[in-house]
This record gives structure tokens, C-alpha cells and sequence, in this order.
């Protein structure tokens, strides 16, 4: 059979978002793949920039639908940053928490997807099933389930009462149970392994040479973590360990996910156990200080980077946001591509995609526009958008 | 002469009612919906719940909407083959329920070497699969139909091995025989043909297109394969097709394996009770289905056609070399 194009997305099953990716194939063989992010652009750095600090708040929580708390966290340390300030430890305990609870409801969300992806319904079933007690612990400490409003510029909203403590720790036994169950399952069901084993190899040095994040990188054998080498919030103060399997395939990162939430059932014990005491948070000013600032996190799909720049108004003077499945596209298409020791099917296509965790209206901003009728590029600086978005002159 | 007008006319109503097309169809729904609310309970969900009593209705009303559904042609694809698919593969499906022996120890249709014909009708359905995706002239449908006829490759001597090895033990090609066979010594399935029902209960998995074997129309993959550009009322008779064909294959795995509609008679209630033998039996071999179905994840087609030929083929040849010598 000759060569011919299939195009995955934007539209397509094995994609919950919108975003393209062309496969050249010959037969079942993936010979060549080319990715058309930009689906999904959202203005959000722009919405930022004319919203008031607290405003934001609640936009960067709706990001992302699932690393929720991820982006706030991210957002309220970058502004805790131009006020120079420390938030008490109590709120940073609580943040904490938030942060792993949302790591195990994200992980085990994927796990379930990842199933799905190679035809595993039962899995998918079972998982999501048991997803609902750590959405319900989040619920009941935060009042949400999915945009948790927990994190504010200064600290938390509110505090832990002593009945979530109780049902947090009833949960994270069933947790702790149940993902060892899935582990068992994982290692052992030849359907399974046979699907995700040698599939979406990602070598370590191509890796690193791609910008790869999160658990995907840690799934080629190198142990990057925001939380250990740039400890933000209280991770400093914990004692845990950063997964990493050397795989370097989807299996690897089936592990390396599974692992990662017994991990973070152990952070949050130890979290509520070394609970400190105090206030939860601390009153700010409504402007911070100019000046600009940086912020990581640990998201449960790698490290998301959030700039602020002040120029001591109410609003911030520029907002930019690089959630993680960015860094990780350029790594997805290496594994799609087959190379000289492997092929990829087309059968592999959705779970490969799926391994990375992909979040890919979280993802898109825009950097360059693109006319592909007149084949013409340009980029605009800030003034200019500024001045089309107002509709003043042709910039 | 009014005797042989009589006879045509029990002959038309039993192809057409009781135990023919009607019934089948009937039967063909209530399957669907067994098998979905079986496969339900097994991942922790309910299945179909409001239409009808627990939902029993789902699968009718599912036809029905389809039938209203818009039913768009596309451009660019073989109209005459695309129009003609959908009835060519309920026509041969409704013929192959034909040779099942349901209410009697024959089926309707009855003649030596009449599972010759029911194993060629299954392989024609397959042929009509590639046929609708490849003049469906969508990228997914070719993949699906070039998948389609790659997976006949590997399911299907194993499952024809299979039923060699029935065909063998009774020494006969008739359905009618092979039930007959089984009436005067132990059903089948107790002796070495057990490993051909295992055979059989695999490879049907692939016939039927189900998990592990859906990788035809493998949704995450490429969108519904062979099936992507049918709607409205093809979609609707592709699916009925589906559900007579788990149909047949139930009913002739019963028929094959489980004495089809034997069972402990009273005189002169034989075609009623026949008939719920051979329920009970079809929904113990939809059950074994469903469960498959349920425990693993969908398989790669390479994997699928080498898993074939590694173990269900030298399987099947060994069973086939126990029937010989047994009998």
C-alpha cells in the first residue's frame, strides 16, 4: 500500500480537546507526524492582564480542569512573591494537601483514560470509580469538587475542620489499597503489558534534548521533580521521593504514575500529621509592588511556569502561563515517529498521545500568527495586539 | 393439494415468525440488551435503565432512532455498494439463523453439509465489512477494512479447525446430525471438542468485532473503522446484523458444543421446550462472551494475527488430533 495522511484531531476520539496532528502512514506504520497546536487559544493572558489580582484568582483556576489547583497555587506564590512575603505554614500544609489530593484524582483520572485508550474499559470503569472518594475528600475539605477556590493571595480560604481530617484519612486508606490493587493489575494483566511495554519509546537523552516534563520525563529515567530540585510551599519540610522508572516507555509511565499517587497518599499523611497550628492566612494590599517574578509547581502533568510582571497597580502589567503539556508535545511526536529500531502502529497512536498526559486547551497560547491561504507569518509585540484587540489602526 | 397449500403456508410462517426471522429479531434485541447490562454489571455500572422494564427496550429504541436518523451518502464513495452493503449483510445474516435448530432438532433449513454453508456466511459478512469500508472512501474505513480482512486471517482457520473437529466427532457436515449425535452420547463440550469451544468462543470474539478483538472498528484508533461514513438507516441495519449474527454464533456454538435444543422433554411440549433449552443455552455462550469481553484490553492487530497463529492454531490441531483419537 502506498503512503498515505490520517488525520488525528481536531476532531477524533482518541482526543478529549482539540488539537491536529497528521500521520503519515504506510500500511499501519506511522512514518512521519506533524503537529498543529493553537486549536484552543483562550486569550487567558490577556483576560489577566484586565482583571484585578483576587479577580485572577478564579480564572486561573479554570485553566485547566483537572490540575486545577495546580495553576493557583502557581498564581497565588508568583503574587506572594512580589509582596515578599511568607504565607503561615499552616496554609502552606493545607496547599499541600490540596495539591496531592488533586495529584491522586489527576493521576487516577489518566489511569482510567490510559485504559480506555487501549480498549480497557473495565479499567476505566474501576478507576473512575474509585476517583469519587478523593473527590469527595476534596469536597469535603474545600466545598468543590473540580475548581476547589481554596487558594487565595496570602494563604487559604479556609481552614481544615477536624471531620475532613477524619474522612481524609479514612480515604487515603482505600486509596492506598486500591491504587496497590491497580499496581498488581498493571504488572500482571498480559493484554495490558502487551499494549503499553516497548511502545513510545522516549530515550533518555532525547528526553532532556526535548523539553520533556513531569512524569514523562521521569518515566525516561531521570529524576526531575519542581517539588525536590526547587521545593516550593512546605514540600521542603517532607519527606518523600521522586518516581522514576527507566523504561522509557508507556509502561514507564504507567508506573511512574501509579507510584507517584502511593507517594502522595504519604505526603498527605504525613502532611495531617505534622499539621502546625495558626492562622490560615495573612491580610495583603490590594496592589502589590512593581516588579516582575517567577513561579514553579509541580502540576500533576510536569512543571507549570507562571510569570507576573507589576507595575503596582491592582492589575498585573503582563501574565504569562506555560502549562506543561506545551513542553511535552515536541517529546510526544518523537515517540510517534518511527525510527530505525521501532515502528509505531496506528494502533498505538491513542495511547501513545494519552502517555504524555495531554491538557492541550490548557496548553495553547498564542505566539505566531499564521495565514496559510497567503503563506504568510508575523508576530506581533504586545502594543500592537494591544492596538488590534481595540480595533484602533491596522498595527 | 390443500394439504401441500397447509404445508407452504407452516413452512412461510416458520421462516418468517416462529422460529425464523421474527423471532431471531426479537431474540437479536434481547441479546444486545442481555449482553450490555451483563457487561455493565461487570465494570460497576447499570447499563440501560429507562427504556422499558431496566431498560429491555434500549436496544429497539436505539434501531428505531437510527432509522429516523438522517442517512448520508458520501460524495466520493461507490453509491450502488454503499446503498447495497447494509441488506446484504442482514440478508445473510437472517439466512444463516435459518440453519439453527431452534424449536426443532433441525433448523428450517436442513441439508448435508449445511455448516459448510453457515462457516461460509460468516466469512461472506466479513467480505461485505471490507466491501463497506473500502467504498466508503474514508481514510478510517479503509484502515478499519484492510484490519477487517487481516483479522480473518487469523481467526478464521482456527475457528474452522474448530468446527472440523465437531464435524469430525459426528462424523456428519449437518447441524441436524451433529445435534443428533450429541442426543444419543454426552454433549460435546464434555470430552476433548472443550478445547474447540474455547477455540470457537475466542475466535467468535474476532467474527463478532468485540474487546479484545474490536480492533476493526476500534473507536479510539480510528474513529469506527469500516463503519465511520454509515448512517441513519444502514448504521441501524449494520447493528441489527451485528446483533443476529451473536445470535447465530450463540445458537451454533449450542448446537456445536451444548446438544443445541436438547434437553429433558414432556411429549408433546417438544418444540416449546426445545425452544427454551436453546435460550438458556445461547445466553449461557453470550454470557461466556460478554465476560471475554470485559477482561481484557483491545489488541493490536499485529499481535491479535500473531497470538492467532502462535497458539489458537496449534491448539486447534491438537484438539483435532484428540477427536481422532477418541473416536
Amino acid at each position: 500500500m502506498s503512503k498515505f495522511e490520517v488525520p488525528v484531531g481536531p476532531q477524533h476520539p482518541a482526543l478529549k480537546e482539540p488539537e491536529s496532528f497528521t500521520f503519515v502512514v504506510d500500511g499501519e506504520h506511522i512514518v512521519e507526524v506533524r503537529p498543529r497546536i493553537g486549536y484552543n487559544h483562550r486569550g487567558v493572558e490577556k483576560a489577566a492582564e484586565s482583571r484585578t489580582y483576587i479577580q485572577n484568582l478564579y480564572l486561573m483556576e479554570r485553566i485547566c480542569g483537572i490540575c486545577s489547583v495546580a495553576h493557583t497555587t502557581c498564581y497565588a506564590q508568583n503574587v506572594e512573591y512580589l509582596y515578599e512575603k511568607e504565607i503561615p505554614p499552616r496554609a502552606e500544609y493545607i496547599r499541600v494537601i490540596i495539591n496531592e489530593l488533586n495529584r491522586i484524582h489527576s493521576h487516577l483520572l489518566w489511569l482510567g483514560v490510559a485504559g480506555h485508550e487501549i480498549g480497557f474499559d473495565t479499567l476505566f470503569m474501576y478507576v473512575w470509580r474509585d476517583r469519587e472518594h478523593v473527590m469527595d475528600v476534596i469536597e469535603a475539605i474545600t466545598g468543590n469538587r473540580v475548581n476547589y477556590a481554596i487558594n487565595t493571595i496570602g494563604g487559604v480560604r479556609r481552614d481544615l475542620t477536624n471531620e475532613a481530617i477524619a474522612k481524609a484519612r479514612k480515604v487515603l486508606d482505600i486509596l492506598e489499597e486500591r491504587t496497590k490493587y491497580y499496581r498488581r493489575v498493571a504488572a500482571a494483566e498480559p493484554t495490558l503489558i502487551s499494549r503499553v511495554k516497548g511502545i513510545g519509546i522516549l530515550k533518555p537523552n532525547d528526553a532532556v534534548r526535548l523539553c520533556a516534563v513531569g512524569p514523562t520525563l521521569r518515566a525516561s529515567a531521570i529524576k526531575s521533580d519542581v517539588r525536590k530540585d526547587d521545593p516550593y510551599s512546605a514540600y521542603e519540610e517532607i519527606p518523600f521521593n521522586a518516581v522514576s522508572h527507566d523504561m522509557c516507555d508507556v509502561f514507564s509511565r504507567v508506573l511512574v504514575r501509579v507510584d507517584e499517587t502511593l507517594e502522595s497518599v504519604n505526603i498527605i499523611r504525613y502532611c495531617l500529621d505534622h499539621l502546625p497550628g495558626g492562622p490560615v492566612r495573612i491580610k495583603l494590599p490590594r496592589s502589590p509592588p512593581a516588579g516582575e517574578s517567577v513561579s514553579k509547581v509541580e502540576a500533576p502533568r510536569g512543571e507549570d511556569i507562571h510569570y507576573v510582571r507589576s507595575d503596582g497597580t491592582e492589575r498585573p502589567a503582563r501574565y504569562k502561563v506555560r502549562a506543561p503539556t506545551l513542553g511535552n508535545i515536541p517529546a510526544v511526536c518523537d515517540m510517534l515517529t518511527s525510527k530505525a529500531d521501532y515502528t509505531v502502529n496506528i494502533g498505538d497512536i491513542p495511547i501513545v498521545l494519552a502517555s504524555i498526559d495531554p491538557c492541550f486547551s490548557c496548553t495553547d497560547r498564542a505566539i505566531k500568527f499564521v495565514d496559510p491561504r497567503k503563506q504568510k507569518e508575523w508576530i506581533w509585540s504586545h502594543d500592537q495586539l494591544d492596538r488590534y484587540s481595540r480595533r484602533k489602526a491596522n498595527p | 393439494m390443500t394439504e401441500a397449500v397447509v404445508e407452504a403456508i407452516i413452512h412461510i410462517a416458520q421462516i418468517l415468525l416462529f422460529p425464523g426471522f421474527l423471532f431471531v429479531i426479537g431474540l437479536a434485541f434481547a441479546y444486545e440488551w442481555i449482553d450490555r447490562k451483563f457487561y455493565a454489571k461487570l465494570q460497576n455500572r447499570v447499563g440501560p435503565l429507562y427504556t422499558g422494564p431496566r431498560g429491555f427496550l434500549q436496544p429497539f429504541a436505539d434501531f428505531v432512532k437510527l432509522m429516523a436518523k438522517e442517512d448520508i451518502v458520501p460524495l466520493a464513495a461507490d453509491k450502488l455498494l454503499f446503498n447495497l452493503s447494509p441488506n446484504v449483510a442482514f440478508a445473510l445474516m437472517l439466512t444463516a439463523v435459518l440453519l439453527l435448530p431452534i424449536s426443532s432438532l433441525a433448523g428450517v433449513l436442513s441439508f448435508s453439509g449445511d455448516l459448510i454453508l453457515a462457516v461460509a456466511l460468516m466469512t461472506f459478512f466479513c467480505i461485505i465489512v471490507f466491501l463497506s469500508g473500502m467504498c466508503s472512501t474514508n481514510r478510517f474505513s479503509a484502515v478499519g477494512a484492510e484490519r477487517a480482512v487481516f483479522q480473518l486471517l487469523g481467526y478464521e482457520i482456527p475457528m474452522m479447525l474448530a468446527i472440523v473437529g465437531v464435524a469430525l466427532g459426528a462424523n456428519s457436515l449437518r447441524i441436524a446430525d451433529i445435534v443428533g449425535r450429541q442426543a444419543e452420547n454426552l454433549w460435546f463440550i464434555f470430552g476433548p471438542q472443550a478445547i474447540g469451544f474455547g477455540i470457537y468462543a475466542i475466535a467468535v470474539q474476532a467474527e463478532l468485532e468485540r474487546i479484545p478483538f474490536d480492533i476493526p472498528e476500534a473507536e479510539q484508533e480510528i474513529v469506527a473503522g469500516w463503519l465511520t461514513e454509515f448512517s441513519g438507516r444502514k448504521l441501524a441495519f449494520f447493528r441489527l446484523s451485528r446483533d443476529i449474527e451473536l445470535v447465530f454464533v450463540a445458537g451454533l456454538a449450542a448446537a456445536l458444543y451444548l446438544g443445541g435444543p436438547l434437553g429433558p422433554v414432556l411429549p408433546g411440549l417438544e418444540p416449546l421446550l426445545y425452544t427454551i433449552y436453546f435460550i438458556v443455552k445461547t445466553i449461557f455462550v453470550l454470557i461466556v462472551l460478554s465476560t471475554v469481553r470485559a477482561l481484557f484490553a483491545r489488541l493490536r492487530i499485529d499481535q491479535m494475527v500473531s497470538f492467532s497463529w502462535k497458539y489458537l492454531i496449534p491448539l486447534s490441531v491438537l484438539q483435532l488430533l484428540l477427536v481422532r483419537l477418541v473416536v
